[in-house]
């Protein structure tokens, strides 16, 4: 090669470059980053080369880096002449042979494409590929680019990070060709400063500036220096555009050493980057070679040349004084400035020490100008960030956006959403260095001066989303444990500071905290904000500081109630599903039990934990299922089923009275307290049977006929046969409790006699009352609510419903209405404003229902029930509606369309909700939220009124069964504790040999399913549909179990 | 040359100082005393132990007196309940790092630690003690290296390297991990480097290193021994 | 705790030297050559691991005092003053990985290779753990970038990412196998 010494040569390596981009043959450009090699680019390109060869086809094939959306990887793009740039994605060796045959007859694989770019500005110049696949996207259609702004990644993914050639091609070094001819270096420097373009490596400090300073600065000898040592965890752009296009990274620094006046420059690059160094390494080789880095760049007589030293594994050597003692052989420790390097930096030497990211921008704002670059962006964050986005989101990969853009734009339009079912909760910004921000405030823009405001920083550009399987705590405790290991030693408060920092979450982790040591977390965060030497320290507190602003409930739970809600902290919990359960039963001790066909001490273990263990097995949500570690291997072991197993095999046998004594057994000795339970429905029930056994006096007070509640009245017989609910009744009864029935509290029985006749009383009266929509035609005969509904077919005085129903909502209410019409011989249709996902109800209920032959309507929302003169439902009119921005439940809202539909109905079920019955609780002393729920002590499940407690749905609102019964074992634990003033609940679960169910290594059978009815005999009948497991697959099921509980 | 003459605030009172002092030696000079434990006149300082936090106003950030040059104008405040309150968790972090046992320290009554404790009214100790299990170094004739008691103020670091020219001492390590070492972490009668000229010894600021044979309480340091023949080492370059 | 005994002086072999004089040649007078200097000595090792007579020699051969290089290769995570395992198993720890299990990796790797904890002097960052048998080595890394592949191990400079501990197991499988080829 030839040195680039006029504007002829700079012409023909131009020309060179575009005839490998776009040459007369077709081009495949594999994305060959660090990310797609970890995801198969090595293999695939391999075996594209080895077909090529092959075959013999006139095809050329590149490696090119990176195009960010890392979660399609690998990616592969294929240009055709004459024809648009397509975007393969997920490409996997296999799939090479037939590309390449479609290719060589000018098709593409349309399964693998993925979008097309008929134009490409690489800013530096414009490419046109061609236009034609009418069928494919536009790249910039697709969500994840929808809304970026490429500058700095303007090559990445699109040319050969290790021709020069290609680079010169679509622009590159023109700038550096223009700033060298124009030979007006002031100018340049004023240029940067007019774009306010402001240090990409976290503290945003600004580039002109530093540059000045650096130019003013009249050593002879003086450094310029990339700080290429990303340390950030969570933040790996500077690594791609190293990788994908090292040469825009050279020629922003030759840009900086010309105006100011700087020979020499290094780049402090990490080790743990083999392939940036690479790629580097061959970048400089080749701009040696071609007189661009050297004594005399492109010919212009002056003198620049780029060094490169790889970091040794050190983050604090981000911090600019630590890497210059670094450069200079010491340990990065960082020194004090004064003095600023850029007056005594590397070797007293002034130095200028900038980030990856910020160079990328130097060669479009010397080229395009200032106005240009501050088009884009807020008005004190111009331009654009590269962010990476990772963690628990759909969509993980890196996004170039403009300054401002709000983070839930990052979350959801682009990341997609949460990953799974799972919901997200906060989003972790700058690394270590920064903190976790809210959902509720994911509207903020993200900018330098916001993230600030909420205590967080913009850093190197890391998002790290977290969902309701994060614990903040851990988060804040993970953070300082990097920190503390990463802090250099050499100042008081981060050595030590984050030592006590991290033996104080350390506790809050293993349930060892108190408030006073939250408040001296407090201080000492503080104080080592303050007082830190370098910005490791002074940054570290960060993640601390905003959990304890944002998330201080999460302390609270761990400090308080020493509960891990997400499950993280697992000194916390027995295992991840005890911990995920309302009731926090002991799943492995039953399913150990049970393996060693220990079936009554199974029983006795599941009934000592949930009292109602056939009904749970049955209509439970099963969180355990989402939280089963077994779940990363094949599937959630099916612990609901087991334990429906158990208790059926008890329940329904004759072992029934037997066992029955064997719990009475385990009472405590009477206390003489009389305590009271209003509702009988799960939560009281539950609160019911903990009171008696604890020794307690207990009369629950029932409004209807008979216990049960929901149990009873709301879920079909098809799901829950009465008859095994009943037998769990008896054994609450013969424990003791007495029913008093057709009692409503307030009407029959007032507070004010509960409070003189009992020492204690909980309140657990349930969400009876249906939410009414404000729709017309409610009016009319055969509209009604789903709750009435079901509780008619149930007590048996609704016997008909109609021949065709319409069902509105999304809930498990309106799922049971529609195949209870379906079973009463009508047509069901349910009607939802929302997507299928999106419904509340159990997954295996709707598509349970959609087996039997219910219709499902989704994005549709009710308008009005059209009627007769007669007053009877002719049909449901419904809008249709379409998702629309996303709302801070992480869901998109509905919104209407101008289609209107019809749904022909002579029957309308409305399931959209429940609401408490709260007539009795005014001018009762109880305080009351807005939407009608009392308000309880979170901890204790004390009401404002004493001796009262409430829970289940009358303080969450309408929720699920689990949950309530949950509320009404913590009740009872409660209020014993206040009865007795010890704390005695854990004595009634003691007894079991652990020798009994010790843990075996797991089988690797897959999760065994009940058998269920044929959907055609179910609709003939109210026979229950789900059988239930045998006693072999409840066996075999058992093995398969982790063990998750025996700990090493 | 001589140095301009310039006039700065100390806690609101008017100083008159000249440019290229720092904020520690101006104030001293107007006979005010800023904590600290990593700065010893004659030698160069580091800045780490942040003791001598001053604050210079506008937004709160504070600024380490030993390494800030004094500038025309400056408003420095030495004291306020804010900085007391952070010194204060200074000395509890550095008591509660290793082992500061005074009652059978020979440097009791000698030790700058144990001075600054007291003069700050720090009585008692809010975190729980590290204790890690740390060696004695008894192997040279004269001294005796106790790393329960080091700071890691790293004045022997300097005072050996800058001083003496032997550079026998560096710190190992990072983070809490930090430890004082001789040569490759050897035991120091086995460092050749060292020249037993004991300035290290009477550099430090506590009982981490200290002659041997010297009983509770009767280690005293003759630290200005060591800044004059630092001072003259400097005259003589 | 005893103090470690007195390092046996002695120079490494002529062809280290010799090896170890060209590096120093080729970098002299350029900045971060200490760092390049010990990691070119380090790689060349068979062992991945810095000797004493290596640091002595690098030391007297820069006229750096011995305390300094010490100093400089505690500090940083890449070097090593133990010999390595033959197949050494990265867990990266970065923040990505954490949110998706990677702490449970490690822990499950560990009690696979039947190693102890970690010992509190060293830090839990810098985690470096052979087997007795000096098959394996694991280690921590605070990030790999790699952080939409998480959780992410690397097995003898093998990207592997979205593993679980069934997978990471199998792979540790493989390992073991080819060490007994």
């Amino acid at each position: 090669m030839t040195p680039i010494a006029d504007i002829g040569s700079f012409n023909a390596a131009r020309e060179a470059g575009m005839a490998k981009l776009q040459p007369a043959a077709p081009r495949i450009g594999v994305g060959m980053g660090t990310c797609g090699r970890g995801n198969g680019a090595e293999e695939v390109y391999r075996a594209f080369a080895e077909a090529i060869e092959a075959h013999g086809l006139d095809i050329r094939l590149a490696a090119v880096g990176c195009f960010g959306a890392c979660s399609e990887e690998p990616l592969v793009n294929v240009w055709i002449p004459g024809q648009p740039l397509v975007i393969l994605r997920h490409v996997h060796s296999a799939d090479a042979a037939r590309i390449l045959a479609d290719v060589h007859q000018g098709r593409i694989p349309p399964d693998l494409a993925w979008c097309k770019i008929e134009e490409w500005d690489h800013i530096t110049a414009r490419i046109r590929y061609g236009a034609g696949f009418p069928e494919l996207p536009q790249w910039s259609e697709i969500p994840f680019f929808h809304g970026q702004k490429k500058i700095v990644l303007r090559n990445c993914g699109l040319i050969s990070p290790d021709d020069i050639d290609e680079y010169i091609a679509v622009g590159g070094y023109q700038a550096l060709y223009k700033v060298l001819i124009d030979s007006r270096p002031e100018m340049v420097i004023e240029q940067v400063k007019a774009a306010k373009l402001r240090g990409r490596g976290g503290a945003g400090y600004a580039t002109g500036l530093k540059w000045e300073f650096l130019a003013k600065a009249k050593d002879p000898s003086k450094y310029i220096v990339c700080n290429a040592d990303e340390g950030d965890p969570g933040a790996y752009m500077n690594r791609n555009e190293i990788e994908s296009d090292p040469h825009s990274l050279l020629e922003g620094m030759i840009i900086c050493g010309y105006v100011t006046g700087t020979q020499q420059a290094i780049v402090y690059v990490r080790a743990e980057y083999p392939l940036a160094v690479h790629r580097l390494t061959r970048a400089v080789e080749q701009a040696r070679e071609y007189g661009i880095l050297g004594p005399s760049v492109l010919g212009r007589g002056v003198k620049f040349d780029i060094e490169l030293v790889e970091g040794a594994g050190a983050f604090v050597c981000g911090e600019e004084t630590a890497l210059i003692a670094s450069l200079e052989g010491f340990s990065g420790r960082p020194r004090p400035r004064p003095p600023f390097p850029a007056q005594k930096g590397l070797d007293g030497k002034p130095t200028n020490i900038n980030n990856v990211e910020t160079w990328y921008n130097i060669a479009p704002i010397a080229l395009k100008g200032p106005a240009w670059f501050t088009e884009t962006g807020s008005a004190r964050s111009a331009g654009t960030k590269v962010f990476s986005l990772v963690g628990k989101i759909r969509n993980t990969g890196l996004v170039e956006m403009p300054l401002g853009t709000p983070l839930k734009t990052f979350i959801y339009d682009i990341g997609g959403g949460g990953v799974g079912e799972c919901s997200i909760k906060a989003v972790q910004t700058g690394g270590p260095s920064g903190g976790c921000i809210p959902l509720e405030m994911f509207d903020t823009p993200v900018d330098y001066e916001t993230l600030a405001q909420l205590g967080s920083i913009m850093g190197s550009g890391g998002m790290v989303v977290m969902d309701e399987n994060n614990c903040m705590v851990d988060i804040a405790r993970y953070f300082i444990e990097f920190t503390h290991s990463e802090s250099c030693g050499k100042c008081v408060p981060c050595r030590v500071g984050l030592d006590k920092a991290l033996d104080v979450l350390n506790g809050f982790t293993k349930g060892a905290g108190n408030s006073a040591q939250l408040a001296l977390l407090d201080e000492l965060g503080r104080m080592i904000r303050d007082t830190s030497l370098c910005g490791l320290g002074q940054t570290a507190p960060n993640p601390v500081l905003t959990t304890l602003r944002h998330f201080r409930y999460e302390f609270d739970d761990h400090i308080i109630a020493r509960r891990c809600r997400a499950g993280v902290c697992d000194s916390l919990a027995l295992s991840p599903c005890e911990n995920s359960c309302p009731l926090h039963m002991n799943i492995p001790r039953f399913l150990g039990l049970l393996k060693r066909g220990r079936l009554e001490d199974a029983f006795e273990s599941v009934i000592l934990d949930n009292p109602l263990p056939a009904s749970t097995g049955r209509v439970c949500q099963h969180p355990c299922d989402m939280r089963c570690r077994r779940l990363t291997m094949d599937a959630a072991v099916n612990m609901r089923d087991v334990h429906r197993f158990i208790a059926d095999s008890i329940l329904l046998s004759d072992h029934f009275d037997a066992m029955v004594a064997r719990v009475a057994d385990r009472k405590l000795p009477p206390t003489g307290k009389k305590t009271a339970v209003a509702g009988a429905g799960p939560a009281g029930l539950t609160a019911a049977f903990y009171l008696a056994l604890l020794g307690h006096d207990v009369t629950v007070f029932e409004s209807k006929r008979e216990a049960g509640g929901m149990l009873r009245y709301a879920i079909p017989e098809y799901r829950l046969p009465k008859h095994v609910l009943e037998r769990e009744v008896e054994l609450i009864r013969r424990m003791g409790v007495k029913f008093e029935f057709g009692m409503p509290v307030s009407s029959a029985i007032s507070l004010h006699d509960l409070d003189e006749q009992f020492d204690a009383v909980f309140l657990s009266i349930g969400t009876w009352k249906e939410s009414w929509v404000h729709l017309p035609g409610t009016e009319l005969k055969n509209v009604i609510p789903a709750l009435l509904f079901l509780e008619g077919v149930a007590s048996g005085s609704v016997s008909q419903i109609g021949r065709r129903v319409a069902v509105i909502g999304g809930g498990n209410a309106a799922v049971d209405a529609a195949r209870t019409a379906l079973r009463m011989g009508a047509d069901a249709t349910i009607v939802y404003r929302r997507e299928r996902k999106e419904m509340p109800a159990i997954k295996e209920e709707v598509d349970a229902a959609e087996h039997e032959g219910v219709k499902l309507q989704f994005l549709s929302a009710p308008h009005r029930i059209v009627g007769d003169p007669k007053g009877n439902v002719r049909a449901l009119e419904i809008v249709k509606t379409r998702l629309g921005e996303y709302d801070l439940t992480g869901r998109r809202k509905p919104v209407p369309t101008a289609e209107v539909a019809r749904v022909e109905c002579d029957a309308v079920i409305l399931a959209v909700g429940e609401t408490i019955d709260l007539d009795f609780a005014r001018g009762s002393g109880l305080t009351l939220r807005e939407n009608g729920t009392f308000v309880v002590d979170r901890f204790t499940l004390e009401t404002s009124r004493p001796k009262f407690y409430a829970g289940g749905d009358v303080i969450t609102g309408a929720s699920n069964v689990s949950n309530a019964m949950g509320y009404g074992k913590k009740a009872a634990r409660r209020m014993d504790e206040a009865l007795m003033g010890v704390k005695r609940f854990q004595r009634l679960s003691g007894g079991f040999d652990a020798s009994e169910y010790e843990a075996e290594p797991a089988t690797e059978i897959a999760r065994q399913r009940p058998a269920e009815l044929a959907p055609a005999m179910r609709v003939k009948s109210d026979a229950e549909v789900v059988v239930g497991l045998t006693r072999g697959q409840a066996s075999a099921e058992c093995g398969r179990c982790l063990r998750c509980d025996v700990r090493a | 040359m001589p140095q301009k003459r310039i006039s700065i605030r100390i806690d609101g009172e008017l100083v008159s100082t000249v440019e290229g002092k720092t904020i520690l030696e101006a104030a001293r000079d107007a006979g005010r005393r800023i904590p600290s434990l990593c700065h010893m006149d004659g030698l160069t300082d580091v800045g780490a132990c942040r003791l001598c936090l001053v604050d210079l106003g506008g937004g709160g950030r504070l600024a380490p007196a030993c390494t800030t040059p004094v500038q025309e104008g400056q408003a420095v405040i030495t004291n306020s309940p804010r900085l007391l309150a952070y010194r204060r968790v200074i000395l509890e972090l550095l008591l509660t790092e290793r082992n500061h046992i005074c009652s059978v320290c020979v440097a009791n009554g000698n030790c700058e630690l144990q001075a600054l404790a007291s003069a700050l009214g720090v009585t008692s100790v809010r975190f729980p003690y590290r204790y890690p299990n740390l060696p004695l170094d008894l192997s040279r004739d004269r001294f005796v290296l106790d790393q329960n008691r080091c700071i890691l103020c790293t004045r022997c670091v300097r005072v050996c390297a800058d001083v003496e020219g032997a550079h026998v001492w560096d710190v190992k390590g990072r983070g809490i991990y930090s430890r004082l070492i001789s040569d490759l972490d050897q035991p120091w009668a086995s460092a050749a480097s060292c020249t037993d000229c004991g300035k290290c010894v009477q550099s430090c600021p506590t009982g981490a290193l200290a002659e041997k044979g010297k009983a509770v309480e009767e280690m005293v340091k003759q630290t200005w021994q060591v800044t004059n023949a630092a001072e003259r080492k400097r005259a003589v370059l | 705790m005893t103090l470690p005994t007195a390092v046996t002086p002695g120079k490494p072999d002529p062809e280290k030297c010799a090896f170890i004089d060209g590096v120093i040649a080729r970098s002299t007078g350029r900045p971060g050559s200490l760092l390049g200097i010990l990691e070119a000595v380090q790689e060349n090792n068979p062992r991945k691991y810095l000797c004493s007579s290596e640091l002595r020699y690098i030391a007297a051969k820069t006229n750096t005092p011995l305390s300094q290089i010490f100093s400089v290769t505690t500090f940083y995570a890449l070097f090593n003053l133990e010999p390595q395992g033959d197949h050494t198993i990265y867990i990266c720890r970065g923040t990505a990985c954490h949110a998706r299990g990677s702490r449970n990796l490690l822990e499950s790797l560990r009690l696979d290779l039947g190693i102890k904890e970690a010992p509190d002097e060293g830090g839990a960052d810098k985690l470096t753990l052979t087997t007795p048998d000096g098959k394996f080595t694991i280690r921590t890394v605070a990030c790999f970038g790699q952080c939409a592949l998480a959780p992410v191990v690397e097995l003898d400079h093998r990207i592997c990412g979205h593993l679980n501990e069934r997978a990471l197991a199998r792979e540790v499988d493989a390992l073991r196998q080819e060490n007994h080829q």
